[in-house]
């Protein structure tokens, strides 16, 4: 039985790595599953729910459950962060018995961030990839602490071919973006940014990667600031790459 | 030092924060984590596991149970001998106190570290009444002389060094100091020895104090937490009324997560159990003691659920040491008596969103924190309920953000709820950002995106995705040519309406107006 | 007996952010709340695991076989930290070893444990026993009672605890049990110390500055 996806492409991604999503599309066909996307959704509402704005949250709510409620088979977004937002608090922002609250319930126990699917649901850890490349690995703060996935993106990254995996220092520490976090305070953000592309060029990386496309957005950001060598991806591009072996 | 703030700009404090500071900070944090991580790994993680759920569940039952401890205390206590004082507000304390000390004509005080001292600004009320206040643990010691605040719970004066220090000394106390460090703490030392001596008060804080039999838990390692309460024949302790714990068993628990999360110590090594006055005359220790119980806006934290948690802290200053912000600006930052993730869930709670609205949002969720709180306290969740309160308001104060932001937001949260509005913003984007591009990147943008790429640039918008799925498929290739005319259509209207409007002289008319 | 009016409003307010009533009811502290209680190895093991924490601390520990090897040992200390007044706890234990006829047969001038403060600060040598020991983490419980002041164990500078082996015990929780109905208890884990001058370590702050323990076998 051929696995379905509903591509959940979250706001940063689809305007800023639309190359990332492409990517996910390759990977998961890859693997034998049948892509669909959902027309009409926007972004989940956690920029506003995480600033504090809950009553604002509610209406790009409506809408993801809108479009997600009435789909089959699983929800897979390249993002933690929206992944767990979807899950966790729609069922909280409307009042059981509601209709949203029903189908915030149902989409909650199938909606993944990718490599969580990869990992736990498809139970997959080596998805023929090939990259030949020294490639160090930033875990986003969501990923490994919410959804607690600190070895399944490595694991991914291992068994593709030709990669090397260089451990980063500090690798757990925050790379300073947390979404408004940024252009509130952005000084403090730009310090711990900092921190973190003096830490990957320390290392002899050619490559950074990145499961998080607001993280993402911060390190590539910094490391073209500095006009560095290092390269920033997303986990789902060094996946996509080499093709089929 | 510590008055309460009437407001907290963190991001001015951030502005001014010395340059030696973030390295000194990170000097001691590293050192504590790195102890911890060694202590902790002895227990093996299902052990500690188990003792920070338990240290969870104790703390929270006595929370959630508090009225009932409460009276318990105050009950052991009296019959030990003690008096219990009930102060609503940091005013109230002081005045408690200072009445204390005057009906005994103490002319000198020595006092323990007590955080909850350093929020009601105690040192200041007994100095400026003429009663000589001293700090005795060392760190508080040499900020008190230097008139700063502390800048890390644990290590107050890590900000210093030791020349900073040693010239500090020969300018107070008019002593020839060396810039070593244990001769410095010999100079305090001898110079402290003589203030226990002569004390006629002594002043606490506690780290727990235990209902079942009214006694206070103080955890230090000096040795002045026991000078201060054993010599001295009056003894005054001001406590918050969260620090109480229902039984010695919870000590139990406590006992190891407090010193292996602060200072990555089994134990510290002084632990002085304290109930009420001495028994007899025959033995050592004051004759008088007074519990001073504070609640000063806990109360208020106690109404909401989620934020209540905030009144589990242990001060352990574990979740500074971890977090990236903190390590990056250090305690002075956060502009009062707490700081690191614990300021910015507890100020805003006692000061109000008014005063420290400010700090709920000085984090970036990165959760560094839960993962390593003893008693795990949900402190990002508490921090999104708070910054709920600053912008929206709750049940327990009015918001304190311009209502402005509000109806961004608002506008915001309707535009994406209105799938056509969002692609059609999605594409717009894609050309009217044409005059900022360089390559794949926007490097500067006019505000308020400024406030982005002021530290980096931002990718190009191109949002594609859409159109190159839909031409997978012929049905799709269709829709995409209807969305395009669409999108056509409404763009040539908009530039439609804009030439009409300039071109008929609506557009000066309603400038002359305005500038009239 | 009047009402103390910041004692009911702040009772008040906790009581109805909480929603409880006055006098409801508490339900028994929930069973996740509690931790199992270590349990000890044998005599052995666990002395050398209380000294070999000690030692870590920066703590002297000496095993003593017998009653006879103690004025060697005391002659030892008193020499090398330079014993000139010393104090002793007039227990029963203490008097038994004659630790203080010891120590005055060795010149040292002794001071009552009931002296003053004053003169108990000029002691260089404070001798105590020990009422409970933890060998997880090297403490020294030591109770207070009109014959064990705690003074003598704060105010001189070399602090000498003489224990014995039925002081030990596995967990804090059996310790709780013996103590929590005291006045007054210290737990005394190495030499007092401090890093807070950048971060450097120094031992012997305002508590004794070197800490001896001997175990009598």
């Amino acid at each position: 039985m051929t696995v379905k996806v509903q591509l959940f492409v979250t706001c940063l991604g689809e305007n800023f790595f639309s190359n990332v999503l492409k990517d996910m599309v390759t990977v998961l066909e890859r693997l034998g599953a049948q892509c669909e996307l959902p027309e009409g959704q926007t972004c989940c509402g956690q920029p506003f729910y995480n600033s504090g704005f809950q009553s604002q949250t509610i209406e790009p709510a409506r809408n993801w459950l809108r479009v997600f409620g009435r789909t089959e088979g699983y929800i897979v977004a390249p993002s933690g962060s929206c992944a767990d937002f979807a899950r966790r608090r729609y069922p909280e922002l409307f009042p059981p018995g509601t209709r949203e609250h029903a189908l915030a319930v149902d989409t909650a126990t199938r909606t993944f961030e990718f490599s969580e699917f990869l990992t736990r649901v498809l139970k997959v850890t080596d998805v023929g990839a090939r990259f030949p490349h020294r490639v160090t690995y930033h875990a986003s703060c969501h990923i490994l602490r919410e959804l607690g996935l600190r070895d399944e993106p490595k694991q991914l990254l291992q068994h593709v071919e030709g990669l090397e995996l260089i451990p980063l220092p500090e690798e757990e520490i925050c790379c300073g973006f947390g979404g408004i976090f940024s252009v509130v305070y952005p000084e403090v953000s730009h310090d711990m940014m900092q921190a973190k592309v003096r830490n990957i060029e320390s290392i002899g990386a050619q490559v950074v990667v990145v499961g998080e496309p607001g993280c993402l957005m911060n390190i590539a950001g910094g490391l073209a600031k500095v006009g560095s060598p290092v390269r920033a991806m997303h986990l789902i591009q060094v996946l996509a790459a080499g093709g089929a072996r | 030092m510590s008055e309460a703030p009437t407001r907290i700009d963190f991001r001015s404090n951030v502005q001014h924060v010395q340059p030696q500071m973030p390295a000194a900070v990170q000097k001691a944090t590293m050192k504590f984590l790195g102890t911890r991580a060694s202590v902790v790994g002895i227990l093996g993680d299902d052990h500690w596991q188990a003792l920070r759920q338990a240290g969870h569940d104790l703390r929270l039952h006595a929370i959630n149970h508090l009225d009932y401890y409460l009276a318990q205390l105050e009950e052991q206590v009296t019959k030990a001998g003690g008096h219990v004082h009930w102060a609503r507000d940091a005013e109230e304390a002081k005045r408690i106190v200072l009445d204390i000390a005057q009906s005994h004509n103490v002319k000198r005080a020595v006092k323990v570290k007590s955080m909850a001292t350093e929020e009601i600004g105690l040192n200041h009320a007994l100095i400026d009444a003429g009663i000589q206040t001293l700090e005795t643990d060392l760190g508080e010691f040499i900020v008190q002389l230097a008139g700063v605040g502390p800048s890390h719970i644990i290590v107050p004066a890590v900000h210093l060094t030791k020349e900073g220090i040693a010239d500090l000394f020969r300018e107070k106390l008019g002593i020839d100091a060396p810039t070593d460090p244990v001769q410095l703490a010999a100079i305090a030392r001898a110079k402290l020895r003589q203030e226990f001596l002569a004390a006629d008060m002594g002043l606490s804080g506690a780290n727990f104090i235990v209902a079942e039999t009214g006694t206070l838990a103080i955890v230090t390692n000096e040795g002045n937490g026991r000078m201060c309460t054993t010599l001295p024949p009056l003894h005054v302790a001001v406590v918050g009324i969260d620090k109480v714990v229902p039984d010695w068993e919870s000590l139990n628990v406590l006992l190891k997560l407090l010193p292996r999360s602060a200072t990555g110590q089994k134990l510290s090594a002084y632990t002085s159990f304290i109930t009420g006055t001495r028994r007899t005359n025959d033995e050592n220790g004051p004759t008088e003691f007074h519990l001073v119980l504070l609640d000063n806006g806990r109360t208020r934290i106690l109404q909401d659920e989620v934020t209540r948690e905030t009144l589990l802290c242990i001060r352990c200053g574990v979740c500074l040491n971890v977090c990236p912000v903190y390590n990056n600006v250090g305690g002075h930052a956060y502009g009062w008596a707490y700081s690191g993730p614990i300021g910015a869930i507890l100020s805003p709670q006692l000061l109000g969103v008014e005063a420290a609205g400010d700090l709920p949002f000085a984090s970036s969720l990165c959760g560094a924190c839960a993962e390593y709180c003893p008693v795990k306290i949900p402190i990002p969740e508490i921090l999104i309920r708070l910054r709920r309160r600053v912008v929206e308001g709750d049940r327990v104060e009015d918001p304190s953000a311009s209502p402005v932001l509000r109806v961004a937001a608002e506008v915001g949260g309707r535009t994406l709820g209105l799938p056509w509005l969002y692609e059609f913003g999605s594409q717009l984007l894609k050309w009217v950002q044409a005059p900022w591009r360089s390559g794949g990147w926007l490097p500067n943008l006019p505000p308020p995106l400024d406030r982005w790429t002021m530290t980096r640039p931002l990718p190009a918008f191109g949002a594609d995705f859409r159109e190159w799925w839909r031409n997978r498929t012929p049905e799709g290739r269709r829709r995409n040519l209807e969305r395009k005319i669409g999108l056509g259509v409404l763009a040539g209207g908009l530039i439609a309406l804009a030439a009409w409007l300039l071109t008929s002289g609506k557009a000066q008319r309603l400038t002359r107006k305005r500038s009239r | 007996m009047s009402l103390n009016p910041a004692r009911e409003e702040i009772l008040g307010k906790v009581r109805m952010a909480l929603m409880r009533r006055i006098d409801a009811p508490v339900p028994p502290i929930p069973a996740s709340a509690r931790v199992a209680p270590r349990v000890a190895g044998d005599v052995n093991s666990e002395i050398e695991m209380l000294l070999s924490e000690i030692g870590k601390l920066s703590g002297n520990t000496r095993r003593v076989a017998h009653k006879q090897d103690l004025k060697a040992a005391l002659q030892d200390l008193v020499k090398t930290e330079g014993i000139k007044k010393a104090t002793v706890w007039k227990t029963p234990d203490l008097q038994e070893l004659g630790v203080a006829d010891v120590l005055r047969s060795l010149r040292v001038d002794m001071v009552s444990p009931h002296a003053d403060k004053y003169r108990l600060a000029e002691c260089d040598l404070g001798v105590t026993g020990v009422d409970a020991a933890l060998p997880e983490t090297g403490t020294l419980i030591l109770r207070s009672s009109p014959e064990r002041p705690r003074m003598v164990s704060l105010l001189p500078r070399v602090h000498l605890a003489i224990m014995r082996l039925s002081a030990l015990r596995a967990d804090l929780h059996q310790v709780f049990a013996d103590v929590k109905d005291d006045g007054y208890s210290i737990f005394i884990t190495g030499p007092s110390r401090t890093s807070d001058i950048e971060l450097t370590l120094t031992i012997g702050v305002h508590g004794p500055k070197s800490l001896h323990v001997w175990v009598m076998d």
